[in-house]
């Protein structure tokens, strides 16, 4: 499960939205089609043409456009418009890296170094999820993991209908997800789902104990 | 009716811009007084009065210096859209305003501070953080009850105020993976006809 990172719940990333996030510091952009089928890319965050940051970019179809010059990137990244140069071929050699993602449980799950090896494990956790929040934590993942109960070979914790993970976008910070799995166990709502995060962020970032705030969702 | 209406604005100073940036999506007309508080006192800029600091609005009588003020008197203009102060909203509106000019108050001495001295620009103080806490908290919960703006159902001078916040923190380091929520609601309100950009804070999120 450790190469396969939780970047964001599925809410914040809807057809046609960009949106960069940080695996370790590596910048990514998450993109979602603006198409029926409404694929999901993860790409490096990075225009093949000058290096600019292509989350700033946005959505056309089934292309990402860089917002500088207006490169168009389709499917595995490949370019396939250049608008200064419109009648050229481009050439193969012009893309941006793909990495591996994945849908499941209400979030995006990224992997920087290929496709394979999402856990098997994985496969038991509840297919109908309703994505609840992202929640930025100024403590570094592991500390985040242990507060929650977490190990990281996991990649989710469950308690009851909650399912809680967490990645870090760079050393010493943490963004923890919060999903909510529809069937099952009466759950919490969404909001009531959304303060308790906040507290829990809170508690973790001084250092409180938070065995209180976890023992609410049992 | 812009005839009479006088903006003092220094172009660099965030509260000027959120003025602005306010004037321009409700659509109002104002003669612009280009002030450049860099200069001596005495240079400032005809009109203004000893002490005044930008942005300053002086119209039929009444002169305002607080940003907040300013932008509750516009959209009390008769020519304003009621929904920049919708007023089945107005005490959560201007209770965002309110939180958003202090807000802004902070920051500005902060940057202002880091201006001054060609400083590196500090990077995000708690005060900011807290700040941007509340509001993302606030738009999270917002979103799962269906609703895009802070205050009411379409944007008010609330949102234009605490965009101005938001575009700043990324001015100081505050990466926009780190409140998912404040980003899609900027990126709506950046959508709105008569979106203006500040000088030298970049234009995405
Ligand atoms: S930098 Fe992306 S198109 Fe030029």
């Amino acid at each position: 499960m450790e190469r396969w990172h939780s970047v964001s719940v599925l809410s914040d990333i809807r057809p046609g939205e960009v949106a960069g996030v940080r695996i370790d510091g590596h910048e990514v952009v998450l993109w979602r089609e603006d198409t029926p089928a409404a694929s999901l890319h993860a790409w490096e965050d990075r225009c093949p043409h000058r290096g600019m940051r292509l989350s700033f970019g946005f959505v056309r179809g089934d292309a990402m456009g860089c917002l500088y010059h207006g490169w168009q990137f389709g499917a595995a990244g490949r370019c396939r418009l250049i608008p200064a140069h419109p009648q050229v071929r481009v050439p193969a050699s012009i893309h941006v890296r793909a990495y591996g993602v994945r849908e499941h449980a209400g979030l995006a799950w990224v992997n920087m170094e290929g496709t394979d090896g999402f856990p098997d494990h994985a496969t038991h956790w509840p297919d109908d999820v309703q994505p609840v929040r992202s929640v930025h934590v100024r403590r570094g993942a592991t500390q985040l993991r242990q507060a929650i109960g977490l190990e990281a070979v996991d990649g989710m914790a469950w308690r009851g209908s909650v399912g809680l993970a967490v990645h870090e976008p760079v050393a010493g910070q943490a963004m923890l997800h919060v999903v909510c799995a529809r069937s099952g166990e009466p759950a919490p709502t969404p909001v009531a789902l959304s303060h308790w995060a906040s507290r829990l962020r809170d508690a973790v970032e001084s250092g409180n104990p938070t065995a209180t705030i976890m023992g609410e969702l049992a | 009716m812009s005839a009479d209406r006088v903006l003092y604005d220094w172009t660099p100073d965030v509260r000027s811009y959120a003025v602005r940036l306010g004037l321009s999506l409700m659509g109002v007309e104002c003669r612009m007084q280009a002030v450049d508080m860099d200069l001596p006192a005495p240079h400032h800029a005809d009109g203004l009065l000893a002490g005044e600091c930008p942005p300053v609005l002086e119209c039929a009588g009444v002169r305002l210096t607080r940003p907040g003020t300013i932008l509750h008197y516009i959209a009390r203009q008769p020519d304003v859209a009621r929904a920049w102060l919708d007023p089945a909203h107005e005490w959560a509106i201007l209770n965002w305003l309110d939180f958003g000019v202090s807000a802004l108050d902070t920051l500005a001495s902060a940057r202002g501070a880091a201006l001054a001295t060609a400083m590196p620009v500090p990077p995000a103080t708690g005060a900011l953080d807290a700040v941007l806490r509340r509001m993302e908290d606030h738009m999270a919960v917002r979103a799962m009850d269906g609703h895009d703006w802070f205050a009411a159902p379409a944007a008010s001078i609330a949102d234009v105020m605490l965009f101005v916040v938001f575009a700043l923190s990324a001015d100081v380091g505050v990466e926009r993976d780190t409140c998912p929520a404040l980003r899609r609601w900027a990126r709506g309100l950046r959508a709105l006809p008569g979106f203006a950009v500040m000088p030298g804070v970049p234009d995405y999120a």
